[in-house]
């Protein structure tokens, strides 16, 4: 069968038909006669290799086993691991293996001698993903809908192949569910005193300790981690504060201040099932400069922060009473392009290129700070900032305060783990379209989103619950 | 609760949260005092509206820890160590109705159980107060992907389950016991264990006597099985359940059409009138009807009704026929059927007719006769339904809670590993991929 020219279509036509149960097409192959097409082997020699996962249904910062059986001892195989993200597009990552002498492959212990991955990987087929050959430029992939899984097919082909190619055979498949949520956590829309957020609440009566949680300038509601730390016992607030249609003013400018974010700390702290002396917060970029400015203010006592690869100053001043608000784009003059036009807003955050009136005083830090940095970060200078961070503490006498954690070939985009990291993504698309770096390289990226999330939850629960 | 006390509660996880039914997890509760007695709780709302509980008595060492899967319980519907006996030993709350059975009808959806703790070694009145810490878990019986499809057709009816991936499959017919009707759960778990299964129905509930069951029709079932796409022709076996066992042994020895690779018959007897239709063996039963016993609960016991069977050849298939491998798993205490006499019966009769390396026989002590998937309740008597509905009374099973909550998880994992063996490829075959 002539497949050279499998048009793109065609191919996702095939992906979608395995992807969806196909409850239909198969009670026609069933009602048809015996001697239908290729699909049956009628010799006993016939191999019926096993793929199995466990669990295979996982919140997203766990860990599934993955394994294959019944095949023939020293072979090649391919795992290949699909998924269609929210927007319809097609993510892929796969792997090589040679299967061992009792004819097994096992992700937890074997290597991977190409493909996505090398070397010994057990989730390298969840944070290797990258967009299939023909998507779409500039994709990230973030769940935006946090109360339903991802539904990743893993399969096991003949042979080294790249899945893209569509030439081997399959000899096994099965579905994973990568959730966000555990069973239980609540999902609640918080409207209140002109606060927009997301409160995500654990099971149980409660109260418990609590983190307020703050993305970047891209705006939006990011949901994704405030659902994990509820599914870890955490009650957590995701607060919008840009490019969100429900707060007030044109969605490009940062029209809330001050007061907003206290509100939002207070509303988290008075609520019923809140620990009111146990709640944090955590900042990423953006979120990270708000977090240290919200906690070095008086009226608000944090337990504990989480900074990651986020500037100390700001050169956008938050809009205070009168209403001015800063516009992110004015800082243009600091941006850098590399040779395919991507721009790279690192410079912006350089302490030398910050007022010292607009930097947070940090001698009025109140409490531990964990600091998290990508030391190939190319959209904010974490590493400049940190040593910032480090200088001031030390001055103050509080560097007993600070920990700080430090990733090689990691990028600004430290999230929680097994997700794909992305090296750039489509930052607007008007009044052009402009890629934005974020840097960070795919496996050392993943390894630092897996240890700083271990560590992240055992810094809340030293700061948080003993 | 609330504002006014401002410490944290303990910390309750039960990894993994979702998981297939016959998976374990680890159940842990941090961030209590040192050394103090607290209670580990389960609760699970059925799709029949009643409630099922269990809980253990635990103390918390040094860290303010409890580890499930380490500690001792110490009372409770189970103690000792028992990673899993939050959901082994569950049986209906107090004040619920007498002779139930938790069964789920419902395959698609999971089975949702609250964990909780309380404070101190609380045995009862668990709704009234709040728990310290609870979580939320799924236990479901289909992996993602699995299809279910409802199969009414070339004068087949059942329900089929098949495995994700491009297949084909070994295939597994599934048959149930003489309460009928169509029980899901099994064949939805075997399918997410690699399996093509269909579960057949061959009489609906209350029909035992006025269904005209022939043999052709699990033949027919066989057929259907094999034929399908999707499932490897030589590879497909049968799995039978009390009843089901019967008819497995009798397809297995005495069918010229069918040849089952290999058979997995639990809590069965060979008990069947040559030649006869199915209900054959339900008019062999009432013969003995006089030999029901009831107990002092009035519950009914079917044991002895089976003890003269074996005596006589032409009512009980001829099992030295058999050309496959036979795994028979049997609880030592089934007080429905003597199924352990039954099984040496056959062992006897295989081995006179040289076919004794095809047998494997499992027994298991204080087990009774409803052998189900792991971690299940086990029901030691339930209602049960005859003749159209117009009888109705509580049928004793037997066994012990905890060895037949054993035997349970035990079963599975040797009755997975006797499929594996049989209908998936050893390495050591040659083979061309």
């Amino acid at each position: 069968m002539v497949r050279a020219h499998i048009s793109l279509t065609t191919i996702r036509q095939l992906i979608d038909m395995k992807m969806l149960p196909c409850i239909s097409l198969h009670r026609n192959l069933a009602c048809l006669h015996p001697a239908v097409g290729g699909v049956r082997w009628k010799s006993s020699y016939r191999q019926a290799p096993l793929l199995t996962a466990a669990p295979v249904r996982a919140l997203i910062d766990e860990q599934i086993s993955i394994k294959a059986r019944f095949l023939p001892p020293c072979c090649p195989v391919t795992v290949c691991a699909q998924m269609h993200s929210e927007d319809g597009d097609l993510w892929e990552a796969f792997a090589h293996y040679n299967t061992n002498a009792d004819g097994t492959v096992n992700l937890t212990s074997d290597q991977s001698v190409g493909g996505s991955y090398l070397g010994r990987e057990p989730m390298g087929l969840f944070w290797g993903l990258q967009p299939a050959p023909g998507s779409r430029e500039g994709l990230r992939l973030r769940k935006k809908n946090v109360e339903t899984p991802y539904t990743v097919l893993l399969s096991l082909l003949e042979g080294h192949v790249s899945p893209s190619e569509r030439q081997s055979t399959e000899l096994a498949a099965i579905f994973t569910e990568r959730c966000y949520m555990a069973p239980g956590v609540r999902r609640i829309e918080i409207r209140q005193d002109g606060v927009v957020g997301t409160l995500f609440l654990p099971p149980g009566p409660g109260p418990f300790p609590a983190m307020m949680d703050l993305w970047g300038m891209g705006g939006g509601l990011p949901e994704y981690r405030s659902s994990l730390f509820a599914s870890r016992g955490y009650a957590s607030l995701a607060l919008a504060y840009i490019g969100h249609k429900e707060l007030p003013g044109p969605q490009n400018t940062l029209n809330v201040g001050d007061s907003y974010f206290q509100a939002a700390f207070h509303l988290l702290q008075g609520h019923q099932q809140v620990c009111a002396d146990r709640v944090g917060i955590i900042g990423l970029s953006f979120g990270a400069y708000l977090t240290l400015r919200l906690a070095t203010q008086t009226g608000v006592k944090p337990s504990c922060l989480i900074c990651i690869n986020g500037p100390v100053g700001s050169v956008i001043k938050l809009p205070d009473v009168d209403g001015s608000s800063g516009l992110f784009d004015s800082e243009k003059k600091y941006w850098r392009y590399d040779d395919q036009g991507h721009a790279s807003f690192r410079e912006v955050s350089l302490p030398a290129n910050i007022a010292p009136e607009n930097k947070v005083k940090l001698e009025h830090l109140p409490c531990p700070l964990m600091y998290i940095l990508g030391e190939d970060d190319l959209s904010t200078s974490s590493i400049e900032n940190a040593n910032l961070i480090e200088e001031t503490l030390r001055a103050a006498g509080k560097s007993q305060l600070l920990t700080r954690l430090s990733y090689p070939g990691a990028g600004h985009l430290i999230e929680p783990p097994y997700a794909p990291n992305s090296r750039a993504s489509m930052w607007s698309v008007k009044p052009e379209k402009l890629i934005t770096l974020w840097g960070g390289h795919l496996a050392p990226h993943a390894a630092a989103q897996e240890d700083a999330w271990k560590k992240i939850l055992d810094f809340m629960e030293s700061h948080l619950r003993l | 609760m609330g504002k006014m006390s401002q410490t944290v509660p303990p910390i309750l996880s039960v990894l993994p949260s979702r998981a297939l039914v016959d998976e374990k997890f680890v159940v842990v509760v941090e961030n209590l005092p040192p050394g103090s007695p607290v209670t580990l709780h389960s609760l699970h709302h059925s799709e029949e509206n009643d409630f099922w509980e269990a809980f253990g008595h635990y103390i918390s060492d040094h860290k303010g820890t409890v580890c499930v899967a380490e500690d001792l319980s110490f009372g409770g519907t189970y103690t000792g160590k028992e990673p899993m006996g939050l959901l082994w030993s569950m049986r209906p709350v107090p004040g619920s109705r007498k002779g139930l059975r938790l069964r789920k009808r419902d395959v698609c959806s999971p089975m949702l159980v609250k964990v909780s703790v309380y404070s101190g070694h609380v045995a009862e009145g668990f709704t009234e107060q709040a728990p310290l810490a609870s979580v939320l878990i799924e236990r479901w019986y289909m992996a993602p992907g699995v299809q279910r499809i409802d199969i009414r057709e070339k004068g087949v009816r059942g329900t089929l389950f098949i495995p994700t991936g491009p297949g084909p499959f070994p295939g597994l017919l599934d048959m149930w016991g003489g309460a009928g009707g169509l029980v899901e759960y099994r064949s939805a778990l075997l399918a997410s264990r690699g399996y093509v299964s269909f579960v057949l129905e061959y009489f609906a509930p209350g029909e035992q006597r006025s269904a005209d069951v022939e043999l052709n029709l699990f033949e027919t079932g066989f057929g259907f099985l094999k034929d399908h796409p999707q499932v490897i022709p030589d590879k497909v076996g049968i799995f039978g359940l009390s009843l089901g066992s019967t008819v497995t042994m009798y397809l297995a020895a005495e069918s010229t059409v069918i040849k089952p690779r290999c058979c997995v018959c639990v809590s069965g007897s060979h008990g069947y009138a040559r030649g006869g239709p199915l209900r054959g063996v339900f008019e062999l039963m009432f013969k003995n009807s006089h030999m029901i016993r009831v107990d002092e609960n009035n519950y009914h016991i079917w044991r002895e009704m089976g003890l003269g069977l074996t005596s006589d050849l032409s009512k009980k298939v001829d099992v030295g026929k058999i050309n496959c491998p036979m795994l028979l798993v049997n609880g030592e205490d089934d007080q429905n059927w003597p199924t352990v006499e039954c099984a040496e019966d056959i062992a006897r009769m295989m081995q006179a007719a040289g076919k004794e390396h095809l047998l494997t026989r499992v027994q298991y002590p204080n087990t009774g006769h409803l052998i189900e998937p792991p971690y299940s309740p086990h029901f030691r008597a339930t209602m049960f339904i005859m003749h159209d509905a117009k009888q109705k009374f509580i049928m004793l099973w037997g066994g012990q809670t905890k060895p037949h909550s054993d035997a349970q998880e035990d079963a599975w994992r040797k009755i997975l590993s006797f499929l594996q063996h049989n209908l998936y490829c050893s390495p050591t075959l040659k083979a061309k991929m």
